[in-house]
């Protein structure tokens, strides 16, 4: 390898390495945060640091845009040296950040003498019960006969691909099931982690980045699929998610239950996926990148 | 109508995503700083105006992210102002 190569591909690596993922999953993660906070606020004068939320997001996107901008300049210079086609152009991994496992050395230690302690009971539990048996229009399912508690799912890409496979099989009680059987901050994760996948999936399945225009062919493609399995949701909840994949500026509307965006959306990623013929363990980090298609009839 | 115990379980939930978001701002500026001592040992001596604009947007992504940082705790503080008169 010469030296001119040596660098191309030394400057490839650093481009491949800057952390849109990690930025994506911060804005995602903010978004959810400030959905979560609009709701309380309906009941508040206080702005209870929305406005604040507001602007870190934004923050947020003018960072990814700069990162963009770096590897543009950065393709630019590689072009410049003549060595841009050597390069293969790696597969977008930024959907998958979000759906990343926590690492267990990233989370806080627990304070002395709390290690053995049970988690406090989630005070969230029924509220978002009450909200899936609506989205749903599924009962939780009865307490266990020996009155263990149930087995929860606590991890919310997991739940995802729960979801998608419920999605994949028309089963809207075993949806109704894995919706129910996780707290509420897993099923709440659900609105950060399904942004980037929705749009990659979406992409794959017009053929090309989702932009304005296909809005309507979206809809056409996934919104009957939705409602069938969600005949609760409200029609607002499913066109904000598709306007947001659209990049295109949602209707004007009341601040909407959390759990609504969080369980149609996961939803959505479902029909997705079912629409390409795709497993729902195709979601797993681990698994393969599925071949992109030149564009499937939607 | 939701309780107050279920505004103060949404307001934590929401503190428990801005903290997951503060992890990853931390985490990409900490790759954005690899990136930068990257580029510098690399690029060190060129005047070509991509290798400058590259420079120029990496800091400014780094900038930016110090931004976002700094509104989330302002965030927090309000929140936990809030649930503080619940």
């Amino acid at each position: 390898m010469s030296l001119l190569q040596e660098l191309g591909a030394q400057l490839r690596a650093t481009s491949d390495e800057l952390p849109t993922g990690l930025v994506t999953v911060a804005m995602e993660r903010l978004r959810t945060a400030t959905e979560l906070l609009n709701w309380v606020r309906q009941t508040s004068v206080d702005p209870i640091g929305v406005p604040q939320l507001g602007n870190a997001t934004e923050h947020a996107e003018h960072a990814a845009a700069a990162l963009r901008l770096t590897q543009d300049a950065i393709a630019a210079y590689l072009a410049a040296l003549g060595l841009a086609a050597d390069a293969g152009t790696p597969p977008d991994q930024d959907w998958k950040a979000g759906l990343e496992k926590k690492d267990k050395q990233d989370e806080p230690a627990p304070a002395p003498g709390q290690e053995e302690q049970q988690p406090p009971p989630e005070q969230l539990g029924p509220w978002w019960r009450e909200r899936v048996e609506k989205l749903t229009g599924e009962a939780p399912p009865p307490p266990q006969a020996n009155g263990a508690p149930p087995e929860r799912t606590a991890d919310t890409a997991e739940l995802l691909r729960r979801v998608a496979a419920g999605v994949r099989s028309g089963d809207r009680a075993r949806l109704g099931r894995d919706l129910h059987g996780v707290n509420a901050a897993t099923g709440l994760g659900l609105s950060a982690v399904t942004p980037p996948v929705l749009r990659r999936l979406a992409g794959d399945l017009l053929g090309h980045e989702p932009g304005p225009d296909d809005l309507q062919r979206l809809r056409g493609a996934a919104g009957g699929r939705v409602k069938s399995l969600l005949p609760g949701t409200p029609p607002a909840t499913l066109d904000t998610l598709l306007a947001r994949i659209c990049r295109t500026p949602p209707a004007e509307q009341a601040p909407a239950h959390p759990a609504d965006s969080a369980v149609t959306a996961s939803v959505l990623t479902g029909v997705l996926l079912a629409r390409l013929g795709r497993d729902p363990a195709t979601l797993d980090p681990g698994a393969p990148e599925p071949l992109r298609p030149r564009g499937v009839d939607a | 109508m939701a309780s107050v115990a279920e505004l103060r379980a949404a307001v934590d939930a929401a503190l428990q995503q801005v903290t997951e978001g503060q992890a990853a701002i931390q985490a990409a500026r900490e790759k954005l700083g690899e990136a930068q001592q990257s580029l510098a040992a690399a690029l060190d001596g060129s005047a070509n105006d991509a290798v400058g604009a590259a420079h120029a947007s990496l800091s400014q992504a780094d900038q930016q992210l110090e931004e976002c940082f700094g509104a989330t705790l302002l965030a927090v503080e309000q929140a936990q102002t809030y649930t503080a008169t619940l």
